[in-house]
């Protein structure tokens, strides 16, 4: 069972595109678990000290997967997603 | 997916946008107007309930062709900007972070849900709180969608204007509130140490038709956003052609006092996004002057709805100090404006 942390990080309360992105990464998720890969998603508020101390200034719906920020400022569709976190086990 | 099918993939965008473009321009060229051209005298024998349909009949087909090139830009240049730049630079040197703050800005606060979280978030990397302000302050006023219809719909003349004296007053408003003290005491309690950002972000660039596809279909999302309310706005909007008398239009909104009526009136009151620019149109047609419609449009960054977000981030005392400054320079560009045009 390979492991990897997706971070969604958007606006609290969640705008459409946040919800968007979070919904799609659930998808993919779930997707994922039948290749054996166990997809932790964290939803993170990209305004909160934490996320800025970490990453910086970041536009939101941004997506980081495994301490990496990925997608900057747009929603990425499941499909892709998918092919994000494949590629970051490699 | 092949390669071919994402080439014809893009091409077709492209054509799509090309024609957008080129018919703005072949509009333009051949002097079509883009505003409603009805004048507020038409709407006086009309029916209560027909007003806002001929006005709104009267706008769209005029003005279809801004509103989608605006959308379409605004959607391009907010998918194509390099947003990670402002992570790598902001937490640079002041100068940096005030060129990029002016810089960036306007192409990405389109979309209202962004521009607080980014205020917040350039404060806390240690940019400061002036290149922060002077961010928040560039956003309402001289954002693409803004600058793109006030151009299309008032004159290109209006629209620069507003572009030179949305950047010497959103400068204005950093660097002083970075050299007061409470400026300076919000900037050190939101000290945040990013410790080497920079590596963290390996932004992954799509494929041509993907980005392309992105950029609609955020111009898409905004226009979703912003018509719904933008409608009712314009349905205020005949209201006012059809009832205000241009003998009160030109006795209180020109000469100096308008300029201060307009500078007051067009901040706090809270407009739909895009409808100063069409209510400005409208009071303009009915008499009122360059200054205090150039006092009316700046009006946006010192709205009630805004200031009162920001203040759950900054200390009142904050707010208020860029609300004043935002209304002075207001003014004091209504004037300059309206002398130098002929028209105060």
């Amino acid at each position: 069972m390979r492991e990897v942390t997706v971070e969604v990080i958007g606006v609290e309360p969640p705008c459409k595109r946040c919800q968007a992105t979070y919904k799609n990464v659930e998808e993919a998720a779930s997707a994922l678990k039948a290749k054996d890969i166990d997809v932790k998603v964290l939803k993170m508020n990209v305004q909160s000290k934490d996320t800025i101390a970490k990453y910086g200034v970041l536009v939101s719906p941004s997506l980081a997967i495994n301490n990496v920020v990925k997608v900057m400022g747009r929603v990425p569709d499941k499909k892709e997603v998918e092919k994000l976190i494949l590629a970051a086990l490699k | 997916m092949t390669e071919k099918t994402r080439h014809v993939k893009s091409a077709i965008m492209l054509i799509f946008i090309f024609f957008t473009v080129g018919y703005l321009i072949y509009s333009r060229i051949m002097a079509y107007t883009f505003a409603p051209t009805m004048k507020p005298a038409e709407f006086h024998g009309l029916p209560l309930w027909q007003i806002p349909i001929s006005y709104l009949i009267d706008y769209f087909s005029h003005g279809w062709i801004c509103l989608l090139f605006a959308f379409v830009v605004a959607g391009l240049v907010y998918e194509f900007v390099p947003k990670e730049s402002i992570t790598k630079y902001m937490s640079g040197s002041k100068v940096t972070g005030y060129s990029l703050a002016i810089g960036i800005a306007p192409f990405l606060t389109v979309c209202s849900c962004t521009m607080v979280p980014l205020f917040a978030g350039v404060l806390y990397t240690g940019a400061g709180i002036g290149p922060a302000i002077t961010f928040l302050l560039m956003a309402p006023a001289a954002n693409i969608l803004s600058i793109l219809l006030t151009g299309e719909m008032i004159s290109w003349e209006v629209a620069g204007v507003r572009i030179i004296a949305s950047v010497v007053v959103a400068l204005a408003a950093g660097i002083i509130i970075s050299k007061t003290p409470w400026g300076k005491s919000v900037e050190k309690e939101h000290q945040v140490n990013s410790s080497s950002s920079a590596s963290r972000i390996e932004v992954v660039k799509p494929p041509l038709d993907e980005r392309l596809w992105s950029a609609l279909k955020f111009g898409g999302y905004l226009a979703k956003q912003i018509l719904p309310f933008f409608l009712l706005g314009l349905v205020a909007v005949s209201y006012v052609e059809a009832f205000l008398p241009e003998d009160i239009v030109g006795a209180y909104l020109t000469g100096i006092g308008g300029i201060l009526l307009a500078s007051v009136i067009g901040g706090p009151l809270y407009t739909p996004t895009l409808v100063e620019i069409v209510l400005g149109k409208g009071m303009f047609d009915l008499g009122m002057s360059k200054g205090a419609l150039l006092s009316w449009l700046m009006g946006q960054p010192y709205d009630v709805a805004n200031a009162l977000a920001v203040s759950r981030i900054v200390r009142w005392k904050v707010v208020l100090t860029y609300m004043i400054i935002a209304w002075a320079g207001s003014v004091a560009f209504g004037l300059i404006y309206g002398t130098l045009s002929g028209s105060l």
